[in-house]
Protein backbone atom coordinates (compact mmCIF):
# COMPACT_ATOMS: atom_id res chain seq x y z
CA UNK A 1 0.00 0.00 0.00
CA UNK A 2 3.84 2.36 0.31
CA UNK A 3 1.17 1.75 -0.69
CA UNK A 4 3.60 6.45 -2.12
CA UNK A 5 6.71 6.00 -0.57
CA UNK A 6 7.33 3.72 2.40
CA UNK A 7 3.99 2.68 1.63
CA UNK A 8 4.89 3.72 -1.65
CA UNK A 9 7.75 2.31 -1.59
CA UNK A 10 6.11 -1.60 -0.98
CA UNK A 11 3.61 -0.57 -4.11
CA UNK A 12 7.02 0.12 -5.84
CA UNK A 13 7.80 -2.87 -4.68
CA UNK A 14 5.21 -4.31 -6.08
CA UNK A 15 4.92 -2.79 -8.95
CA UNK A 16 8.30 -3.90 -9.60
CA UNK A 17 7.64 -7.80 -8.68
CA UNK A 18 4.67 -7.53 -11.33
CA UNK A 19 4.59 -8.32 -14.52
CA UNK A 20 2.57 -5.76 -15.52
CA UNK A 21 3.99 -2.09 -16.28
CA UNK A 22 1.27 -0.08 -15.03
CA UNK A 23 1.67 2.34 -12.83
CA UNK A 24 1.19 3.05 -9.14
CA UNK A 25 -1.51 6.04 -8.87
CA UNK A 26 -2.20 7.57 -5.82
CA UNK A 27 -5.34 9.68 -5.42
CA UNK A 28 -7.19 11.42 -2.41
CA UNK A 29 -9.37 14.50 -2.22
CA UNK A 30 -6.70 16.42 -0.75
CA UNK A 31 -2.76 16.69 0.07
CA UNK A 32 -0.98 18.55 2.45
CA UNK A 33 3.14 18.14 1.72
CA UNK A 34 4.91 20.07 4.94
CA UNK A 35 8.33 20.24 3.11
CA UNK A 36 10.56 21.80 5.81
CA UNK A 37 9.69 18.82 8.24
CA UNK A 38 9.71 15.88 5.27
CA UNK A 39 5.78 14.93 6.08
CA UNK A 40 3.07 14.42 3.52
CA UNK A 41 -0.51 13.44 4.33
CA UNK A 42 -2.85 12.92 1.65
CA UNK A 43 -6.87 12.99 2.77
CA UNK A 44 -10.13 12.13 1.88
CA UNK A 45 -10.82 8.88 -0.18
CA UNK A 46 -7.34 8.05 -0.43
CA UNK A 47 -7.18 5.05 -2.75
CA UNK A 48 -3.51 3.56 -4.20
CA UNK A 49 -3.79 1.85 -6.85
CA UNK A 50 -0.87 -0.53 -7.70
CA UNK A 51 -0.44 -3.59 -9.98
CA UNK A 52 -0.89 -6.22 -6.94
CA UNK A 53 -1.92 -4.22 -4.32
CA UNK A 54 -5.09 -1.79 -3.48
CA UNK A 55 -5.57 0.41 -0.75
CA UNK A 56 -8.17 2.77 0.64
CA UNK A 57 -8.53 4.46 3.27
CA UNK A 58 -9.38 8.07 4.65
CA UNK A 59 -6.02 9.50 5.49
CA UNK A 60 -2.36 8.51 4.93
CA UNK A 61 0.67 10.47 6.15
CA UNK A 62 4.64 9.69 4.62
CA UNK A 63 7.62 10.55 6.28
CA UNK A 64 9.55 11.84 3.60
CA UNK A 65 13.21 10.76 3.66
CA UNK A 66 16.23 12.58 3.36
CA UNK A 67 17.49 13.40 -0.35
CA UNK A 68 18.41 10.07 -2.55
CA UNK A 69 16.37 7.72 0.35
CA UNK A 70 13.41 5.80 0.25
CA UNK A 71 10.12 6.66 2.36
CA UNK A 72 10.18 4.45 4.81
CA UNK A 73 7.55 5.16 7.23
CA UNK A 74 3.57 5.34 6.14
CA UNK A 75 0.57 5.05 8.13
CA UNK A 76 -3.17 4.58 6.45
CA UNK A 77 -5.79 5.45 8.90
CA UNK A 78 -9.62 4.94 9.36
CA UNK A 79 -11.45 2.71 7.62
CA UNK A 80 -8.07 1.01 5.94
CA UNK A 81 -8.79 -1.94 3.55
CA UNK A 82 -6.12 -3.52 1.59
CA UNK A 83 -6.18 -6.00 -1.62
CA UNK A 84 -3.30 -7.14 -2.54
CA UNK A 85 -2.15 -10.45 -4.86
CA UNK A 86 1.34 -12.34 -4.11
CA UNK A 87 3.63 -14.16 -6.62
CA UNK A 88 1.46 -17.27 -6.32
CA UNK A 89 -1.84 -15.13 -7.54
CA UNK A 90 -3.11 -15.61 -4.23
CA UNK A 91 -5.40 -12.87 -3.06
CA UNK A 92 -5.56 -11.18 0.78
CA UNK A 93 -7.97 -8.92 1.66
CA UNK A 94 -7.05 -6.84 4.87
CA UNK A 95 -9.04 -4.52 7.03
CA UNK A 96 -8.49 -2.69 10.11
CA UNK A 97 -8.37 1.30 11.61
CA UNK A 98 -4.63 1.64 10.93
CA UNK A 99 -2.16 0.42 9.10
CA UNK A 100 1.44 1.28 9.16
CA UNK A 101 4.17 0.61 6.39
CA UNK A 102 7.94 0.13 7.37
CA UNK A 103 10.99 -0.04 5.66
CA UNK A 104 14.68 -0.27 6.54
CA UNK A 105 17.67 -1.83 6.20
CA UNK A 106 19.75 -3.16 8.53
CA UNK A 107 23.38 -4.69 8.23
CA UNK A 108 21.92 -5.35 4.56
CA UNK A 109 19.19 -7.21 5.48
CA UNK A 110 15.45 -5.60 4.41
CA UNK A 111 12.95 -5.47 6.58
CA UNK A 112 9.70 -4.30 4.85
CA UNK A 113 6.75 -4.54 6.85
CA UNK A 114 2.71 -3.39 7.00
CA UNK A 115 1.40 -3.62 10.40
CA UNK A 116 -2.33 -3.68 11.13
CA UNK A 117 -4.14 -2.81 14.33
CA UNK A 118 -7.38 -1.92 15.07
CA UNK A 119 -9.94 -4.63 14.31
CA UNK A 120 -7.29 -6.08 12.63
CA UNK A 121 -9.04 -8.49 10.01
CA UNK A 122 -7.00 -10.52 7.17
CA UNK A 123 -8.61 -12.78 4.41
CA UNK A 124 -5.77 -15.43 3.10
CA UNK A 125 -7.43 -17.49 0.38
CA UNK A 126 -10.45 -19.25 2.45
CA UNK A 127 -8.87 -18.27 6.05
CA UNK A 128 -10.14 -15.31 7.77
CA UNK A 129 -7.70 -14.36 10.60
CA UNK A 130 -7.89 -12.02 13.28
CA UNK A 131 -5.36 -10.74 15.91
CA UNK A 132 -3.78 -7.59 17.40
CA UNK A 133 -1.63 -6.88 15.51
CA UNK A 134 -1.45 -8.47 12.11
CA UNK A 135 1.69 -7.99 10.65
CA UNK A 136 2.71 -8.47 6.67
CA UNK A 137 6.19 -9.24 6.22
CA UNK A 138 6.60 -8.01 2.35
CA UNK A 139 10.45 -9.58 2.28
CA UNK A 140 9.12 -13.01 2.71
CA UNK A 141 5.03 -13.01 2.67
CA UNK A 142 4.63 -14.38 5.64
CA UNK A 143 1.76 -13.04 8.13
CA UNK A 144 2.42 -13.30 11.71
CA UNK A 145 1.40 -11.89 14.78
CA UNK A 146 4.18 -9.82 17.23
CA UNK A 147 4.54 -9.15 20.96
CA UNK A 148 3.29 -12.89 22.00
CA UNK A 149 2.36 -11.66 25.55
CA UNK A 150 -0.38 -9.56 23.86
CA UNK A 151 -1.45 -11.25 20.68
CA UNK A 152 -4.63 -12.83 20.43
CA UNK A 153 -4.99 -14.56 17.25
CA UNK A 154 -7.66 -16.56 15.85
CA UNK A 155 -7.63 -18.17 12.09
CA UNK A 156 -10.56 -20.13 10.80
CA UNK A 157 -11.59 -21.06 7.58
CA UNK A 158 -14.64 -19.82 5.83
CA UNK A 159 -17.57 -22.27 5.70
CA UNK A 160 -19.50 -22.45 2.65
CA UNK A 161 -23.40 -22.97 2.46
CA UNK A 162 -23.14 -26.22 1.07
CA UNK A 163 -20.87 -27.99 3.34
CA UNK A 164 -23.15 -26.06 6.85
CA UNK A 165 -26.10 -27.84 5.43
CA UNK A 166 -24.58 -31.63 5.32
CA UNK A 167 -24.46 -34.30 7.40
CA UNK A 168 -20.86 -34.94 9.23
CA UNK A 169 -19.32 -38.24 7.93
CA UNK A 170 -18.71 -41.07 10.12
CA UNK A 171 -15.82 -40.86 12.28
CA UNK A 172 -13.03 -43.06 11.94
CA UNK A 173 -12.15 -45.41 13.75
CA UNK A 174 -9.62 -48.86 13.70
CA UNK A 175 -12.32 -51.54 15.07
CA UNK A 176 -13.49 -53.83 12.52
CA UNK A 177 -16.09 -53.94 10.58
CA UNK A 178 -19.39 -54.04 12.61
CA UNK A 179 -17.45 -54.07 16.13
CA UNK A 180 -19.50 -50.96 16.94
CA UNK A 181 -22.67 -53.14 16.92
CA UNK A 182 -20.85 -55.23 19.84
CA UNK A 183 -22.64 -54.95 23.68
CA UNK A 184 -21.29 -53.53 25.91
CA UNK A 185 -19.07 -55.94 28.17
CA UNK A 186 -19.86 -55.30 31.57
CA UNK A 187 -17.28 -55.45 34.48
CA UNK A 188 -17.43 -54.72 38.10
CA UNK A 189 -14.68 -52.40 37.95
CA UNK A 190 -15.64 -49.03 38.59
CA UNK A 191 -16.06 -46.08 36.11
CA UNK A 192 -12.05 -44.91 34.90
CA UNK A 193 -10.47 -48.01 36.37
CA UNK A 194 -8.84 -50.12 33.69
CA UNK A 195 -7.78 -53.94 34.72
CA UNK A 196 -4.13 -54.94 35.76
CA UNK A 197 -2.85 -51.46 35.21
CA UNK A 198 0.30 -52.19 37.37
CA UNK A 199 1.45 -54.53 34.84
CA UNK A 200 3.15 -54.25 31.79
CA UNK A 201 3.56 -56.38 28.79
CA UNK A 202 5.93 -57.18 26.74
CA UNK A 203 6.09 -57.99 23.13
CA UNK A 204 7.12 -61.48 23.59
CA UNK A 205 4.36 -62.07 26.36
CA UNK A 206 6.28 -62.06 29.72
CA UNK A 207 4.76 -59.67 32.41
CA UNK A 208 6.94 -57.01 34.37
CA UNK A 209 5.57 -55.64 37.31
CA UNK B 1 8.20 11.47 -4.36
CA UNK B 2 9.84 12.57 -1.73
CA UNK B 3 12.59 13.59 -3.54
CA UNK B 4 9.79 15.12 -6.00
CA UNK B 5 8.25 17.07 -2.93
CA UNK B 6 11.38 18.30 -1.43
CA UNK B 7 12.06 19.91 -4.81
CA UNK B 8 8.18 21.02 -5.60
CA UNK B 9 8.67 23.57 -2.21
CA UNK B 10 12.16 24.80 -4.13
CA UNK B 11 10.24 24.91 -7.06
CA UNK B 12 7.55 27.05 -5.98
CA UNK B 13 9.61 28.87 -4.08
CA UNK B 14 11.93 29.91 -6.48
CA UNK B 15 8.37 30.44 -8.48
CA UNK B 16 7.28 32.86 -6.18
CA UNK B 17 10.73 34.57 -5.55
CA UNK B 18 11.53 34.51 -9.52
CA UNK B 19 8.18 35.69 -10.62
CA UNK B 20 8.30 38.84 -8.49
CA UNK B 21 11.41 39.51 -9.17
CA UNK B 22 11.19 39.38 -12.65
CA UNK B 23 8.22 41.50 -12.65
CA UNK B 24 9.82 44.19 -10.38
CA UNK B 25 12.43 44.14 -13.37
CA UNK B 26 9.93 46.01 -15.36
CA UNK B 27 10.83 49.82 -15.81
CA UNK B 28 8.34 51.75 -13.20
CA UNK B 29 7.31 54.00 -15.79
CA UNK B 30 5.05 50.90 -16.99
CA UNK B 31 2.34 49.16 -15.56
CA UNK B 32 4.29 46.04 -15.04
CA UNK B 33 3.22 44.26 -17.06
CA UNK B 34 5.59 41.44 -18.53
CA UNK B 35 5.11 39.02 -21.38
CA UNK B 36 6.79 36.08 -22.32
CA UNK B 37 9.17 36.72 -19.27
CA UNK B 38 11.77 34.22 -18.02
CA UNK B 39 14.03 34.38 -15.43
CA UNK B 40 16.79 32.22 -14.27
CA UNK B 41 18.31 31.35 -10.45
CA UNK B 42 22.08 30.14 -10.59
CA UNK B 43 23.44 28.28 -8.04
CA UNK B 44 25.56 29.54 -5.17
CA UNK B 45 29.15 29.79 -5.26
CA UNK B 46 30.96 27.22 -6.21
CA UNK B 47 28.39 26.24 -8.74
CA UNK B 48 27.11 29.89 -9.37
CA UNK B 49 27.70 29.35 -13.27
CA UNK B 50 25.20 26.74 -13.37
CA UNK B 51 21.14 27.04 -13.86
CA UNK B 52 19.46 26.04 -10.81
CA UNK B 53 16.00 27.55 -11.90
CA UNK B 54 14.50 28.52 -14.87
CA UNK B 55 10.62 30.42 -14.46
CA UNK B 56 9.04 31.23 -17.24
CA UNK B 57 5.68 32.48 -18.12
CA UNK B 58 3.31 33.80 -20.69
CA UNK B 59 2.69 37.00 -18.55
CA UNK B 60 3.03 38.45 -15.41
CA UNK B 61 1.37 41.79 -13.80
CA UNK B 62 1.67 43.13 -10.32
CA UNK B 63 -1.25 44.13 -9.14
CA UNK B 64 -0.93 46.01 -5.33
CA UNK B 65 1.17 43.67 -3.10
CA UNK B 66 -0.39 40.22 -5.75
CA UNK B 67 1.22 39.12 -8.56
CA UNK B 68 -0.94 37.57 -10.91
CA UNK B 69 1.43 34.77 -13.17
CA UNK B 70 -0.17 33.17 -16.17
CA UNK B 71 0.89 29.53 -18.29
CA UNK B 72 3.93 29.32 -14.90
CA UNK B 73 6.32 27.17 -16.11
CA UNK B 74 9.03 26.55 -13.36
CA UNK B 75 12.24 23.79 -14.32
CA UNK B 76 15.20 23.04 -12.38
CA UNK B 77 18.29 21.28 -12.16
CA UNK B 78 20.81 19.64 -10.05
CA UNK B 79 24.65 20.56 -10.43
CA UNK B 80 25.65 18.54 -12.90
CA UNK B 81 23.05 20.31 -15.19
CA UNK B 82 20.15 17.42 -14.90
CA UNK B 83 16.70 18.43 -15.26
CA UNK B 84 14.55 17.81 -12.20
CA UNK B 85 10.93 18.79 -11.80
CA UNK B 86 8.92 21.01 -14.04
CA UNK B 87 6.04 22.76 -12.16
CA UNK B 88 3.32 23.95 -14.41
CA UNK B 89 -0.03 25.94 -13.71
CA UNK B 90 -2.11 28.09 -16.14
CA UNK B 91 -2.84 30.61 -13.61
CA UNK B 92 -1.09 31.49 -10.17
CA UNK B 93 -1.46 34.35 -7.40
CA UNK B 94 1.69 35.51 -5.27
CA UNK B 95 1.35 37.68 -2.21
CA UNK B 96 4.49 39.36 -1.92
CA UNK B 97 3.73 40.69 1.38
CA UNK B 98 2.63 37.17 3.58
CA UNK B 99 4.66 34.83 0.77
CA UNK B 100 1.40 32.83 0.10
CA UNK B 101 0.81 31.57 -3.64
CA UNK B 102 -2.12 29.88 -4.49
CA UNK B 103 -4.68 29.17 -7.23
CA UNK B 104 -7.94 27.46 -7.83
CA UNK B 105 -6.66 26.19 -10.75
CA UNK B 106 -4.88 23.21 -11.92
CA UNK B 107 -1.10 22.74 -10.76
CA UNK B 108 1.07 19.66 -12.07
CA UNK B 109 4.58 18.68 -10.75
CA UNK B 110 6.49 15.98 -12.90
CA UNK B 111 10.13 15.00 -12.89
CA UNK B 112 11.82 15.81 -16.07
CA UNK B 113 12.07 12.48 -17.17
CA UNK B 114 8.53 12.05 -17.55
CA UNK B 115 8.28 9.26 -14.37
CA UNK B 116 6.52 10.59 -12.18
CA UNK B 117 4.07 13.40 -11.09
CA UNK B 118 2.06 14.90 -9.03
CA UNK B 119 -1.19 16.80 -9.63
CA UNK B 120 -4.36 18.79 -8.36
CA UNK B 121 -6.85 21.32 -8.96
CA UNK B 122 -6.38 24.26 -6.01
CA UNK B 123 -3.40 24.71 -4.58
CA UNK B 124 -1.73 26.82 -2.15
CA UNK B 125 1.90 27.45 -1.03
CA UNK B 126 2.96 29.05 2.11
CA UNK B 127 6.36 30.03 1.54
CA UNK B 128 7.57 30.94 5.23
CA UNK B 129 7.36 27.05 5.86
CA UNK B 130 7.29 25.30 3.07
CA UNK B 131 3.84 24.04 2.69
CA UNK B 132 1.91 23.03 -0.31
CA UNK B 133 -1.54 22.33 0.17
CA UNK B 134 -3.54 20.62 -3.12
CA UNK B 135 -7.02 21.28 -2.36
CA UNK B 136 -8.94 18.61 -4.71
CA UNK B 137 -8.52 15.83 -6.64
CA UNK B 138 -4.77 15.35 -5.75
CA UNK B 139 -3.33 11.84 -8.00
CA UNK B 140 0.39 11.26 -8.02
CA UNK B 141 1.67 8.53 -10.59
CA UNK B 142 4.68 6.86 -10.23
CA UNK B 143 5.50 4.44 -13.14
CA UNK B 144 7.52 0.99 -12.95
CA UNK B 145 10.98 0.63 -13.90
CA UNK B 146 14.45 2.49 -12.81
CA UNK B 147 12.77 5.39 -13.63
CA UNK B 148 11.20 5.32 -10.50
CA UNK B 149 13.53 6.43 -8.34
CA UNK B 150 12.65 10.48 -8.31
CA UNK B 151 11.97 9.29 -4.57
CA UNK B 152 8.30 10.57 -5.61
Amino acid sequence: MALAGGWLHAQTNAAAMSTSHAPTIITSERADFDLAERHAVYRSNVRVDDPQMKLTCEEMTADLPQSGGQINHLVALTNVVMDSVDEKGQTKHATSDKAIYDYNVVNGVTNETVTLTGNAKVKDGPNWMTGEPITFNLVNHAIHTMHAENESMIIYQETTSALANTNAPAAKTNLPAGAADLPVTKTNFPPGTIQNIDKNTTQSGTTTQ
Amino acid sequence: MKKMLNKAGVILSAVVALGFSAARAQPATTTGHANDFSSVEYFKPPHQMLMASRLSGMEAQPQGQLLLIKQLKLETFDTNGVPGLIVKAPNCVYDVVHGVANSPGHVRLETADGSSHVEGDGFLWRQTDHFLTISNNVQTVIEPGPKKKTGL
